[in-house]
């Protein structure tokens, strides 16, 4: 690490367990060598959207996983309301997670099921079905609920990139959870569905009070939905507030990432690289 | 160097550790699974898939066993004039030993190798952490329904192969090389008992859970992408494969001391 890195400030508040709704304590992850968390500590409010933004590849998603344990840290400790649970047993946080809904990255679909059984998965696994038909009803309505009514017999294999996202979506809502974490809710959506999905996350949390964590890069969703950013940067927190707070900030490093600009050095590199090109190979194109 | 070499092996037994909790869970919950009738349905699912579907490739690989081993033996018997002992040799090969191993290794191949695709295929796309992050175990989801399924599934196939093998066998013997039939299945009668078919079955039970049971390990612990479904599934075969011709050898020692354990005085007469 070189020395502008380590100048970076720090807005890393320590916290309790009982300080929110989930809590992250000195948590550390590392892959080998590769320490992609480093000591953060975070607080999750009930009944608010914390968006936690960053580059790609700097840890929002395995951020966002520690949550529910589906990984677990290499030092430090997580809290769900005031109980660790970092350290159950799979068994346990079977009971744990149905508190949750989990949108992933990809989606995740199980796509040896149609767009329906998906959408059914958790309902199956924790409700008594007494009636099919309002299983269906349900399904419909939280297929509505992202604009895709009418896909239940489709299998995910023949949905586009942005349908799967929603699909996984109603899914993630399917038991309406009292906690809902986002992985980048509208990456790879059109700029309208985009914001269909912001005023849906806005909406579950004023009808339902849903406390939502998101995970994305996208600021203008990060804008509109966030009750407080957090960013992310070289595994520590490096801003912490609300959006205007976030806006105005000081660091360069948070005003070159919320304006979507390339740092001088970066672009200094990338000028040489494509002028200096003195490498060249025999091709088979023809000129 | 050194250093290396003692942290692959500590990664080794760490390994041994990882997989001997992964049979301790999908051990205890496929017995929760048994005594709990909704997850019937996930079983009988992969009984179809695994076991109806396998039979077959199986009575092929039965029957190709049974009509090898006739005509391989057969010049040797006659040379001695013994060809009528060729129903005995033939028979108490495939009952006990290749009918249960060679079924079972197409079974690693055929079903431990798509066990070993779609679970890993499934790890890499996140789906096996969806299945967790809904609250719902994915051990007891995919994993214990295939073990059940191929554990009581093998045995029966390998009744197929037998099967097979003896009507193959007694095709070429007494069919192609006239061998006299009376004679024939009088020998195979006397020389084979109901103990070497049990023996045959029950390590069905044994290569069919460890198959399984492995191939679906290799597909949980699977690495990042294409790569890492297919490095996963040459393991889990070859894995599955060395586990097969070990448990085989161990449960041909472990039969032969009860054998003589039950029926002591036969044993010697023999
Ligand atoms: N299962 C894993 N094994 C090893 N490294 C991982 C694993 N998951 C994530 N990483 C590493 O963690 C870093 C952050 O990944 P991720 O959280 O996916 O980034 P993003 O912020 O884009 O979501 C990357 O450098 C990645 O290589
Ligand atoms: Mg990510």
């Amino acid at each position: 690490m070189n020395t502008e890195q380590q100048t970076t400030n720090n807005e890393q508040q320590s916290v309790k367990p009982d300080d929110g709704l989930i809590v992250l304590k000195n948590l550390t992850r590392r892959f080998g060598n590769n320490v992609v968390l480093d000591d953060i500590s975070l607080a999750i409010e009930k009944g608010k959207t914390t968006v936690v933004i960053g580059p790609s590849g700097c840890g929002k998603s395995v951020l966002l996983k520690h949550m529910i344990v589906l990984m677990r840290p290499t030092l430090g400790e997580v809290y769900f309301k005031n109980k660790r649970i970092d350290n159950l047993d799979d068994q346990l946080l079977t009971g744990v997670r149905a508190h949750f809904g989990y949108l992933f990255q990809a989606g995740a679909l199980f796509d040896s099921l149609s767009v329906a059984e998906n959408i059914m998965f958790p309902v199956r696994q924790h409700c008594q079905i007494t009636r099919f038909s309002a299983v269906e009803e349900l399904v419909r309505n939280k297929l509505k609920m992202v604009g895709l009514d009418g896909l239940q017999r489709f299998y995910p294999a023949n949905l586009s990139g942005g349908q799967r996202k929603r699909v996984a979506l109603a899914r993630a809502i399917a038991l309406d959870p009292e906690v809902i974490l986002y992985d980048e809710p509208t990456t790879g959506l059109d700029p309208i569905r985009a914001d269909t999905i912001n005023e849906l996350i806005l909406k579950l949390k004023g009808e339902l009070g849903v406390t939502s964590v998101a995970v994305t890069h996208d600021m203008k969703s990060a804008y509109k939905i966030a009750d407080r950013i957090v960013m992310l940067h070289h595994g520590k927190i490096i801003a912490d507030g609300n959006a205007d707070y976030i806006r105005n900030h000081p660091d360069p490093i948070v005003q070159q990432f919320i304006k979507g600009e390339i740092s001088k050095k970066e672009l200094e590199q990338l000028h040489k690289a494509s002028v200096g090109s003195s490498v060249r190979l025999p091709c088979d194109v023809e000129d | 160097m050194i250093g290396t070499t003692i942290f692959k092996i500590g990664e080794e037994v760490g390994n041994i550790g990882q997989f001997g909790r992964f049979v301790w869970r999908s051990a205890v919950t496929g017995m929760q699974s048994i005594a709990k009738s909704d997850t019937y349905p996930l079983i009988w699912a992969q009984m179809l898939a695994i076991g109806v579907r396998s039979v077959p490739v199986i009575m092929i690989t039965g029957a190709f066993v049974g009509m090898t081993l006739a005509i391989q033996a057969y010049d040797q018997l006659a040379g001695m004039g013994l060809e009528e002992h060729l129903g005995v040799l033939i028979n108490i090969s495939v009952v006990k030993e290749l009918g249960p191993v060679l079924a079972a290794v197409m079974l690693a191949g055929r079903v431990g190798g798509a066990l070993t695709a779609e679970l890993g295929t499934m790890k890499v796309t996140e789906q096996i952490d969806a299945i967790e992050s809904m609250g719902t175990d994915p051990v007891k989801y995919l994993v214990a329904p295939r073990v059940l399924a191929c554990l009581l599934l093998t045995p029966v196939l390998i009744v197929y192969a037998d099967l097979l093998g003896i009507i193959g066998g007694w095709f070429i013997s007494v069919i192609h090389l006239h061998i006299n039939a009376r004679a024939y299945w009088s020998f195979s009668a006397y020389g084979v008992d109901l103990w070497d078919v049990a023996c045959g079955i029950i390590k069905g039970f044994f290569f069919g859970g460890a198959m399984a049971i492995i191939s679906c390990y290799k597909g949980f612990n699977c690495k990042e992408g294409a790569r890492g479904v297919g490095q996963a599934c040459t393991d889990a075969f070859v894995i599955s494969f060395i586990s097969i011709l070990v448990l085989d050898f161990a449960m041909v020692v472990i039969f032969k001391s009860l054998y003589s354990i039950f029926w002591p005085l036969r044993s010697l007469v023999g």
